[in-house]
Order: structure tokens, then C-alpha cells, then sequence
């Protein structure tokens, strides 16, 4: 059992289509509302997903903000493709060795969930037939594809989705490897080795949600499935494994169904509102008594097969109600799990003639929703699934849940949901384009991590946190106008990285070369401890315009000598009686004392030297 | 088209996939092949590349896309139709993946594929008139699309929608506005800034909100109904003489000048912010042909008079756009006399879409007056220009013909110019 990984990183280069900047935004100028309708692509067939989502008339409110224009508001047609994004895909594929097509056809993949105003997300693919080495082993990249990044939800509630447009639009590096991968910790291994080629352009975005990593998984007389947004790739296992579980079970219930000759009816969906009437419990009996419907079809030859078997978690059951749910619907109850909701065996057979599902091995499904739209969404949406189990498995998207298992999210957007991009002309990737990318190559991450060793005595692991944390020019700069590289290591890997950890949105990168330069000299002149960095640069952090305002906003001016003195001979006459039964060996404890007392103001060598000097003077004599 | 290929380069790569259409901008010798994942790529073709013709490969086990299931509504298929007109545009029309153009829907069915609930009110009869995209359209269309809406009225029509690409959208409402008489329900041009197949379209709710109106039962004037603002819930009734494109894409392209809207349609309510023109007891007639001998000058510092001169020669009409209150430089004073005296009737309007053009402020207005330059006070240059090939149209006589442009005949002169702003 393999599996491939997809990364998707974003690119701090404006974004794709548009002349606004790749950054997120809490500014919200207007909200405008949508509506989005489910629409043919190339061969004029609409996805009956897409379809369900769209008649659901959901209301989309999009949120415009400083980083977003006409384009995300679909008010205006895209701009060209932005050249510097081109750019940075063309040199991922040149660092892994991969062919750049002749010309970059811009396509639409449609996506009806309201994430992209246009109803379509815009995806080129740029170079193909790819390779990486990771610890030995060659991993196929065989797509680098350019697209534009989704607008992110904001909130949602009954009928209404708001979206915030200021991620829509950010362009998106997608670099896929094949199926070569089995392990948690090889995927992890392979992510990262992505992710520092990335870093290595210096073009990328940094921070949480800037990268992100999804799983697709194949398997043989299956379907290809993608999980989305796989924040823990040591689970890559986990769910590769439920994955074939999952498959490996339909596969059985569709060859079950095969043999009996199952059947999904056409007849229209039929109300049964009035069986169930005040006999009805739970998510049903809600439904009804808010007005609401609730539908049922007969399902012949699907009796037993909707339920989970021995052993196992799976049951198609659960895979209707999914598609129920993405229709808008949550109470879908079926006849293999009663009796249930107060349906017992009397209004289940009742239900059982009503639906035309009276042989022993049928089964029905029930649908219950607030308006009879809703109801009928979702139970067209579970037939549409039901004629899908008596084929096979539905490639889909699917959601990681924290169990290690998946959730269907939508239909996994192929062949029929792309169509080319009217609005943007092709674009021609010459001979002098690639080797103007070809001559400005970055440094391999290995190579320059070697450099970084052999030069800087850093050790390998330093080395790579550096390169991790997209720091390695200003590491050199440092490095370069003096500054011990250990300590330079780690105001970059750790002081710098926990702050980025703690502030959202805020990246190391906005503090300037020139004020880490003064407050690393601050520190080697021993004008505040080491102590005082954190402090310092979170003042930065929230806005302290310079090193001096931030160092005097923590209150961490430097102690004068004198008055370090002065303190040391206080705490040395406060404990004058330990000083004198202990002489020289008080200096421990009182050390710790005096520290915490000066911290961040003074050396700690300082500080020894002051007590030191207090301690040989001693205490003044009782009564001065 | 279509077909399944094998490309072999020279230097050894193999692509298959489905040959597509080229864009109208690729690449010499780049042909573009659709891959199995999708997407679409160009490739170079070298003297040395094979091409052959392929087998389609095995599909993946995913399930062919069944049909959409009927979305069922209830079809109150009684009462008075609505009658819709297509002429092509946007709203009308579909981008054709195989061949890269935009083609229009033409049959009932294909319509009421794109917009499944269009006769939740009732009926609509699709009646084709042209497709065109409607830069293409000329003043006989004008002519001949009126005429239809009178046939359609005559028929039993309960109203008229006229689906319309955007970019003349304005002329041809206008020129309705002037050529139909006596109507007996609304005619309400629609357009879409986005083309239907795009899921985020305002076709969809453009034409339904249209539609709506056409049954509304009091109008019996020519209107424009498209965004009002970037929501889809929001809509502006133009009238059909006073209303714009004032942007290249934007949904709310369309602004009345000089004034709000005539009215909106917000949720379940129509409203109008003025008064509108009653239906007639019919039947709808049209007046006249249009004479086509009429243009428009924008005036601009440094234009040539000699050029004006040249341009002004075999029309019977013009209409500038002139600067502020309706201002040319007097270096034209002479071409512009010279056409007066031959019997061209010289309308002038401002460039500056709002306001009146007023020769009375200063000189050079009352040179333009006494010169005999028509000051058509606040139409818009367009409408102008509408309304002197219609006046033409109407009489050969010059002086009848300045009657007629002064003359309010569909709501085109705004009386008071209130202190709001236009949105």
C-alpha cells in the first residue's frame, strides 16, 4: 500500500492573478453577498455533487478586504499570470529536474463550495516528470502545477457561508510525488526536503497555513481518493491503512449487490412526514416539529449491506449519510440501524410497503430536514451514491478526522471539472526564460547546509533549522558583520521561531537585518543580558519601531556597574549572618538572588564579579 | 478534434491525451493536448516530433456523471406568458469548449437547462432573434427587434424580456424606448456581465429577476434591469433613455444618470423611486424606421477641425460630446457652420454624462447657439445620438427634426436635477 503527497506552499510574490499582495488581512472594507449555481464544464455535464451544493442556495458573504480587488470579486476578469510566481514554479522544476512544458494553459477546476467567488479555482500545470532524492531514495515528482489559493471561512450558520477574500487568489506552488510512499516518517522526510527546495527560492510565504500537505491514496480495483489538509504526516500510515480498509469493504458491498441484483429506483422521493408522525424521537421528531420533511426511498437489495460488518468500522450507511451532509442534511436514519428515533417494527413496515422496499434483503433510507428543498437535496444526493456503490468507489476528497479516519468532503475534481480559462492567454516558456531561471538557481539546500557546517561549526542539525526557518541569508549577513554564529543561531532558530509559534501572522522577516545587528552588538557589549532578547524582540514584535524604543520599552536599559555594586553589598548585608558562617560558599544562593533581581539588565558575568567584590568586602558591621 | 493522440518528441518524451483547439494566442506550431488529469498543456511541435493517432486509454473506474436529476418545480404552466427575446451576448450565449468560441443557446430546452426555475411565475416562450455579440449590432436590428416585441405583444405576450449582450445594450434601449408605442406591459432588457457557464454568473439572477418584472402588471415602458451594486440580491430598474455602462465588468455596470434608478427589486419587493409610465390598452405599435446618416464627435483638446470637416461630410446628423456645458473650440466654429448650412442637424451634448449642456454660461455655448447648434440639455450623448437617427427617421425636415429632439418622448429629459449623488 503507497501513497503520494501533494504540497501546496504559498509564494510571497503578490498574488497570481491579480496586482494585490499575497497577505492576509483583518481590514474588511465591504461584504457582498452570492450565490453560486452549478455549471457544465468541456462536455456540458454538470457534477450531481455540485449540483446538490448549489440547490441548496446556500448565501455566500465574501469579505473584501486591503488585500483583495475587483478580481477576487469576480468583477473583473484576471490579470495576466504573475511572471514571479511563474518563476519560482520554474525553479522548484529545474532544482528537481523536472520538464517545463512548452506552453502553461491556464484551466478552471470548478468548486462550488464558495471558497472561489468565480465558482472555479484557476490550476496550471507548469512542468512535469520530476525527481527528488531523499535519503537515498529517487521520489517521482511528477507534477508542479501554479493555482490559486482558496478564500478562507470565516464562519458559518444555517444557510449562509462568509468567506474572507484575502487569502483567495495567493498563488499556490502544488508539487505532487507519485505513489512511492509508505512510511509516517518517509513522508515527513520527503515533506520537509520539499519544503527547504522551496525555502531555498526565498520567494515563499512563511507562518502557520502557508504550507500544506495532502495524502492521495490508490488502490488497486479502487478509486483514487485525496485527503486534504493532513496536518500530522506521521499518521500518513494511519490513514493510508484505513483508507484500503474502507475501500476494500465497498468493494465487497458493491459485489454483495452485484449478486443480488440490486437496483437504485428512479421514482421521485416520497414523503412520510405523516407514518412517522408523534412516534418520531431524536434528529427526525426535531425535524418534524420545526415544519420540516422528511423524505424516504426504497432501496431493493441493499438489506444488511448498510450497516458495518464484524470487525470493521465501515458501513455504506455512513458513506450516504456523508453525501447526505454535504447536501445540507444531518438526520438520515436507514433501515438497518432500527429500530431507532422511535421508528419500531410496526411503522417500519408500514414504511417498508410505503417506499416499495418489502422483500427481506431491501432496505430504505430516510432523509429528515428543516424544508422539504433541504430534504430533497439530500436524498438525491444518497441515491446518487447508492447507483455509485453498485459500480464501485467514488474518487473523492475526503477530510482527515483526528481518529486516523476520513470524511467525505466533495467529489475529487477530474477530467470533467476542468476547462480551459478563457480570460488568460497561454503562456510561452522559451528557451530564454528558462535559462534566465537556469542561471539564478539557488544554492541546493544540502550544498549550502554542508557550507554551513564546514564553515560556521554549526552542527548538521542547527544547520537545518536554519535553512528551515528561511533564515540562512540573514545567518550569513550576521555571521558577515561580526556576530559569533552560535548566537546568531539562536535569536534565528529558536528566539525568532518561538515568536513566530506565538503571534499569528506576524513573521520573523519584518524585524530588520540592521536591528538584529544592534542588538546582538547590545548583547556582546554586555549591555543587557542574554536574558533580554526574548523581551526585546517581542516589543518588536508588536510594533516597537526601533531596537532602542523596544529595549526601553522592557524597562532593560542597561544597570550602571555602581549600582550593580550597590545591590550586591545590600543582599550581602541582608544576609549577613549567612555570609559570615559561610564566607565564600553563600555565593551560590546569593547569586541566584541577585540574578533574578538584575535579570536582563546586567551580564551574568557582571553580576559575579560585583557579588564577588561584595562578598570580600562583607557585611558593614551592626548598627552603621 | 477530439481525437486521441500520441506525441513522440525528438528528444524522447511521450504525451497522450485529447487534441483541443488552440487558443487564439498560442504559440506557432504548439498544438494543445488535454491529459488525462485534466489539465491543458502546449507543446511545441519540431520538425523531427511524431504525432499518431492513439486508442483512448481505459478510463479510471470513476463512474460516468449521470445526468443532473430534474430539478422538479412545480410548473404553474397556466396564465400569461412572458415572451423572451435572444440576441446573443453573453447572456445568451455559452463558450464552446471545442472550438473556443462563444455560441448562443437557441433552443427552449437549452435555456431552461441553464435556468432550471425561469418559469416559476409561469411561462416564458423563447423567441430567437438574432446572435450576435452586440458590438455587432446595427440600427435596422434596433427596427427589427422592435418589431418583434410588438409581434410577441400581439400574440398575447403578458411582457417582453430582451436578453442582450452589455456593451450596446444601452443604445438598443433607447432606440426601443423611441421606436414602441401604446405598450401594453413592461419590455425589460437584461444582460450578464458574466457568461452563464460560469457557476458565479449573474445571468442566473439577472434573467429571473427580469422575467419577474415583465409580469409586473402596472409598467408600459422600455426598461433596463441588471445589478444594483456587487450582491446578488439587489436589483436596478434603469430607464430604458437614461441608463449607462459605466464599467467594462463590473455586475453593477449599469447606472442610471443624473438621478437614481427608476427603481428596485430587493427580496420579494419591487419598488420605483418615480413615477413610471402606465401600461396602455395596446396594441403595441413601432414608429417609423430609423435613418442611420447620424454619428458622434467627442470633442478633445487638438482635434483637427479639418478632420471634424471631413467626418461631418454625408451625414444629416451629428451629435458632440463636448467638454463641460457643451463646449468645442471656436477654431471648429467654421465646419460646424459649413454643416449647418447644408443641412446637417448638430446636437450638442456634455462628455461629462451629468449635468445639462448649457450654451448660455459662457461665450463660446452662445457662439455655438447662434451658429444654430441644437443644445440637447442633459441626454446622454448615446441617447442623442438614438434618438436624431430616429427624428430623422421621421422627417427630412431640419426644423422638425430639432422639434422632435427637444420634445420629451420617453422619459429622457430629467426636469430637476436634485442634490443627490448618483451611486
Amino acid at each position: 500500500m503507497k501513497a503520494g503527497l501533494e504540497v501546496h506552499q504559498q509564494l510571497a510574490t503578490g498574488k497570481l492573478f491579480c496586482d494585490c499582495p499575497a497577505e492576509l488581512s483583518d481590514d474588511v472594507v465591504r461584504t457582498v453577498s452570492r450565490q453560486l449555481r452549478a455549471t457544465g464544464g468541456e462536455n456540458h455535464t454538470i457534477d450531481p455533487a455540485a449540483a446538490f451544493q448549489a440547490s441548496r442556495g446556500l448565501t455566500y458573504r465574501y469579505e473584501a478586504t486591503l488585500s483583495s480587488c475587483l478580481v477576487e470579486l469576480d468583477e473583473e476578469p484576471p490579470h495576466r499570470l504573475n511572471p514571479e510566481a511563474l518563476r519560482v514554479a520554474l525553479t522548484m522544476a529545474l532544482l528537481m529536474n523536472a520538464t517545463p512544458l512548452d506552453e502553461v494553459e491556464v484551466m478552471r477546476k470548478i468548486v462550488v463550495d464558495g471558497s472561489n467567488t468565480a465558482g472555479f479555482q484557476r490550476t496550471a500545470l507548469v512542468a512535469v516528470d520530476g525527481s527528488l532524492d531523499v535519503a537515498g531514495k529517487t521520489i517521482s515528482i511528477p507534477t508542479i502545477c501554479l493555482e490559486e489559493d482558496a478564500a478562507r471561512k470565516v464562519s458559518e450558520q444555517a444557510g449562509e457561508v462568509t468567506y474572507r477574500l484575502d487569502r483567495l487568489g495567493i498563488p499556490l506552488i502544488e508539487i505532487a510525488t507519485g505513489p512511492e510512499i509508505s512510511e509516517g516518517p518517509e513522508a515527513r522526510a520527503v515533506a520537509e526536503e520539499i519544503g527547504l527546495l522551496l525555502r531555498s527560492t526565498g520567494r515563499v510565504r512563511r507562518g502557520i497555513g502557508t504550507i500544506r500537505e495532502d495524502l492521495n491514496v490508490s488502490t488497486m480495483g479502487g478509486a483514487r481518493v485525496e485527503i486534504k489538509g493532513v496536518q500530522d504526516l506521521r499518521r500518513i500510515h494511519q490513514y493510508t491503512s484505513h483508507e484500503v480498509e474502507r475501500q476494500e469493504f465497498l468493494l465487497e458491498v458493491t459485489a454483495e449487490l452485484r449478486s443480488r441484483g440490486a437496483s437504485v429506483p428512479d421514482s421521485p422521493a416520497k414523503e412520510v412526514s405523516q407514518l412517522l408522525g408523534a412516534r418520531a424521537e431524536g434528529p427526525i421528531a426535531r425535524a418534524l416539529r420545526g415544519g420540516g420533511a422528511v423524505l424516504g426511498l426504497g432501496l431493493p437489495g441493499f438489506g444488511g449491506l448498510l450497516k458495518s460488518r464484524e470487525g470493521s468500522s465501515e458501513r455504506l450507511g455512513r458513506e450516504f449519510a456523508d453525501y447526505a451532509r454535504s447536501a445540507g442534511v444531518k438526520g438520515l436514519l436507514h433501515s438497518d440501524e432500527l429500530p431507532s428515533q422511535g421508528i419500531d417494527e410496526f411503522v417500519a413496515q408500514k414504511l417498508r410497503a410505503t417506499l416499495g422496499a418489502t422483500a427481506s434483503n431491501d432496505a430504505f433510507v430516510l432523509v429528515a430536514a428543516p424544508t422539504a428543498s433541504v430534504s430533497r437535496a439530500g436524498l438525491e444526493a444518497v441515491r446518487h451514491r447508492a447507483r455509485i456503490a453498485l459500480d464501485g468507489i467514488p474518487p473523492e476528497t475526503r477530510d482527515p478526522l483526528p481518529d486516523g479516519t476520513t470524511r467525505y468532503s466533495r467529489p475529487l475534481p477530474g477530467r470533467d471539472r476542468m476547462y480551459p480559462e478563457t480570460d488568460v492567454p497561454p503562456i510561452a516558456i522559451t528557451p530564454t526564460l528558462l535559462e534566465e531561471v537556469r542561471s539564478t538557481l539557488p544554492e541546493r539546500p544540502e550544498l549550502a547546509r554542508a557550507r554551513l557546517v564546514a564553515e560556521h561549526k554549526l552542527s548538521e542539525e542547527l544547520a537545518r533549522q536554519i535553512q528551515r526557518s528561511g533564515a540562512t541569508d540573514r545567518f550569513l549577513e550576521l555571521v558577515k558583520r561580526g556576530h559569533p554564529a552560535s548566537g546568531v543561531a539562536r535569536i534565528l532558530t529558536q528566539d525568532l521561531a518561538s515568536l513566530e509559534n506565538s503571534l499569528p501572522d506576524w513573521e520573523a522577516d519584518r524585524i530588520s537585518i540592521e536591528t538584529l545587528d544592534a542588538l546582538l552588538t547590545a548583547v556582546e557589549w554586555g549591555e543587557f543580558s542574554k536574558e533580554g532578547i526574548l523581551p526585546v524582540l517581542t516589543e518588536l514584535a508588536k510594533g516597537a519601531p526601533s531596537f532602542e524604543e523596544a529595549r526601553a520599552r522592557t524597562g532593560l536599559t542597561r544597570l550602571p556597574y555602581v549600582e550593580l555594586r550597590a545591590l550586591a553589598q545590600q543582599l550581602v548585608d541582608q544576609n549577613a549572618e549567612m555570609v559570615r558562617e559561610r564566607g565564600e560558599d553563600s555565593f551560590q544562593p546569593l547569586m541566584g538572588d541577585l540574578m533574578k533581581q538584575v535579570r536582563g539588565r546586567c551580564d551574568g558575568k557582571a553580576v559575579a564579579e560585583a557579588l564577588r567584590e561584595a562578598l570580600a568586602d562583607g557585611p558593614a558591621p551592626k548598627g552603621t | 478534434m477530439g481525437r486521441w493522440v500520441d506525441i513522440e518528441t525528438a528528444n524522447g518524451r511521450r504525451w497522450k491525451g485529447t487534441l483541443v483547439p488552440s487558443h487564439d494566442l498560442s504559440g506557432d506550431r504548439v498544438i494543445q493536448l488535454k491529459l488525462d488529469s485534466g489539465y491543458n498543456i502546449g507543446i511545441r511541435i519540431g520538425p523531427k516530433d511524431i504525432v499518431r493517432a492513439a486508442e483512448p486509454p481505459s478510463m479510471d473506474p470513476e463512474p460516468e456523471p449521470s445526468e443532473p436529476p430534474a430539478v422538479t418545480v412545480e410548473q404553474p404552466n397556466e396564465g400569461r406568458w412572458v415572451a423572451l427575446l435572444t440576441t446573443g451576448g453573453t447572456i445568451a450565449s455559452r463558450v464552446d469548449y471545442r472550438t473556443g468560441g462563444v455560441r448562443p443557446v437557441k433552443t427552449e430546452r437549452e435555456v431552461l437547462g441553464f435556468f432550471p426555475d425561469l418559469e416559476r411565475d409561469g411561462p416564458v416562450r423563447l423567441v430567437p432573434v438574432s446572435d450576435r455579440l452586440s458590438e455587432e449590432i446595427v440600427p435596422s436590428d434596433w427596427v427589427e427587434l422592435a418589431e418583434h416585441v410588438v409581434r410577441v405583444f400581439g400574440e398575447g405576450a403578458q411582457g417582453v424580456v430582451v436578453a442582450h449582450g452589455t456593451d450596446t445594450l444601452a443604445f438598443t434601449s433607447a432606440a426601443l424606448s423611441f421606436l414602441l408605442e401604446d405598450l401594453p406591459g413592461p419590455v425589460v432588457l437584461v444582460g450578464a456581465q458574466r457568461s452563464p457557464d460560469r457557476p458565479s454568473s449573474d445571468a442566473f439572477t439577472n434573467l429571473a429577476q427580469a422575467t419577474r418584472l415583465a409580469r409586473y402588471p402596472e409598467l408600459g415602458e422600455v426598461v433596463v434591469l441588471m445589478h444594483e451594486g456587487l450582491s446578488d440580491d439587489r436589483f436596478a430598474i434603469h430607464r430604458g433613455t437614461r441608463v449607462r455602462k459605466m464599467h467594462s465588468s463590473r455586475r453593477d455596470a449599469f447606472r442610471t444618470r443624473d438621478g437614481p434608478p427608476l427603481g428596485v427589486i430587493e427580496g420579494e419587493v419591487i419598488s420605483f423611486h418615480e413615477a413610471i409610465r402606465p401600461r396602455s390598452a395596446g396594441p403595441a405599435r413601432t414608429s417609423g424606421a430609423l435613418d442611420p446618416s447620424a454619428a458622434i464627435l467627442w470633442y478633445h483638446p487638438g482635434l483637427d477641425p479639418r478632420r471634424c470637416g471631413a467626418f461631418s461630410q454625408g451625414l444629416r446628423g451629428l451629435v458632440i460630446a463636448g467638454t463641460g456645458l457643451g463646449h468645442v473650440s471656436l477654431a471648429h466654429l467654421p465646419w460646424i457652420r459649413e454643416a449647418l448650412g447644408s443641412g446637417v442637424v448638430v446636437v450638442m451634448t456634455t462628455q461629462c454624462l451629468e449635468g445639462n449642456a448649457d450654451p448660455f454660461v459662457y461665450s463660446t455655448g452662445r457662439e455655438l447657439l447662434k451658429a444654430g447648434v441644437l443644445y440637447a440639455r442633459d441626454l446622454l450623448p448615446e441617447t442623442a445620438l438614438v434618438k436624431l437617427l430616429w427624428s430623422l427617421g421621421r422627417s427630412t425636415d431640419p426644423a422638425e427634426v430639432r422639434r422632435l429632439m427637444l420634445s420629451d418622448r420617453a422619459g429622457e429629459f430629467v426636469a430637476r436635477h436634485l442634490p443627490v449623488e448618483t451611486p
